[in-house]
């Protein structure tokens, strides 16, 4: 079934190819970023211009995404509402949209300590620092994410002891 | 864990400047970003202190050490993101999530 289907490659090639400009964050960010995780969901966060969310609903339309949790709001309508996340079931896996991350204050917030990393098949994508991944886990005050949040702290450690932290 | 991340992390949670900081704690702006950058380190009562002004709390508690989350750690932070891409995309697979 379609609905069984994760392609992340597939979902930052057409948000590239709609020139969106985002920021990959939540589980498949951190383990971009080295974390030890599972996760079947790509989680972005975005400019909220009008022009980018112009650009995002030509990428939804051509991953022929349909909101997971069936609301029929248009997508500003949706952000004037204040979700805090509007998921959607893509051809190519769940994608979920997150207006403002817990313990940000939004993309500009997160934008300027983050790497483009090259994920192959020609795809790049944008995503927050470790540092900025631990504030998000640590934002959501869920008990199961103390453990993820261990592990990015200390795979920050890591990355500064071994020397990956310097830009390359 | 390092007190300057703490110290940046709560600052930046709650949307504060070092200078917003400074003032709230009635310490000079210089001396918050040589704790963030840690080129010097606050007693453990004084980061209790800093924290609660940035709005939250600080529980200290000790959990196990878990050596074999650093090796696994370490061996993804030796791998490129793609490779780490790649790795979970197999997994999943194995576990029976098709792939596209």
């Amino acid at each position: 079934m379609a609905e069984e289907e994760f392609d992340p490659l597939g979902i930052f090639a057409e948000l590239n190819r709609q020139k969106v400009t985002y920021l990959l964050i939540g589980a498949l960010a951190r383990v971009i970023q080295g974390a030890d995780e599972l996760t079947h969901g790509v989680d972005i966060t975005l400019p909220l211009g009008e022009e980018n969310l112009r650009r995002l609903e030509l990428a939804l339309e051509g991953l022929n995404a349909r909101p997971r949790d069936h609301r029929r709001l248009g997508m500003q309508e949706r952000l004037e509402r204040g979700d805090e996340v509007i998921p959607f079931q893509t051809d190519k896996g769940e994608l979920k949209l997150v207006p403002v991350p817990a313990g940000t204050q939004g993309y500009d917030d997160l934008r300027r300590r983050m790497s483009r990393e090259y994920l192959g098949h020609g795809v790049r994508v944008a995503v927050p620092s470790i540092d900025d991944l631990s504030r998000m886990v640590g934002a959501m005050g869920r008990d199961q994410d103390i453990e993820r949040l261990l592990a990015m702290r200390r795979l920050a450690e890591l990355e500064r002891s071994i020397g990956h932290g310097l830009e390359l | 864990m390092r007190s300057g991340w703490l110290i940046r992390e709560a600052r930046l949670r709650a949307g504060l400047t070092q200078t917003e900081l400074a003032e709230r704690t009635g310490r000079d702006r210089a001396v918050i970003a040589r704790w963030e950058h840690e080129a010097a380190a606050p007693s453990m009562e004084t980061l209790v202190d800093i924290v609660r002004a940035c709005g939250f709390d600080l529980p200290l508690v000790l959990v196990p050490y878990d050596t074999g989350r650093d090796e696994r750690l370490e061996s993804n932070l030796n791998r490129s993101p793609e490779r780490r891409l790649e790795q979970l995309l197999a997994t999943l697979s194995s576990s029976g999530r098709k792939r596209g």
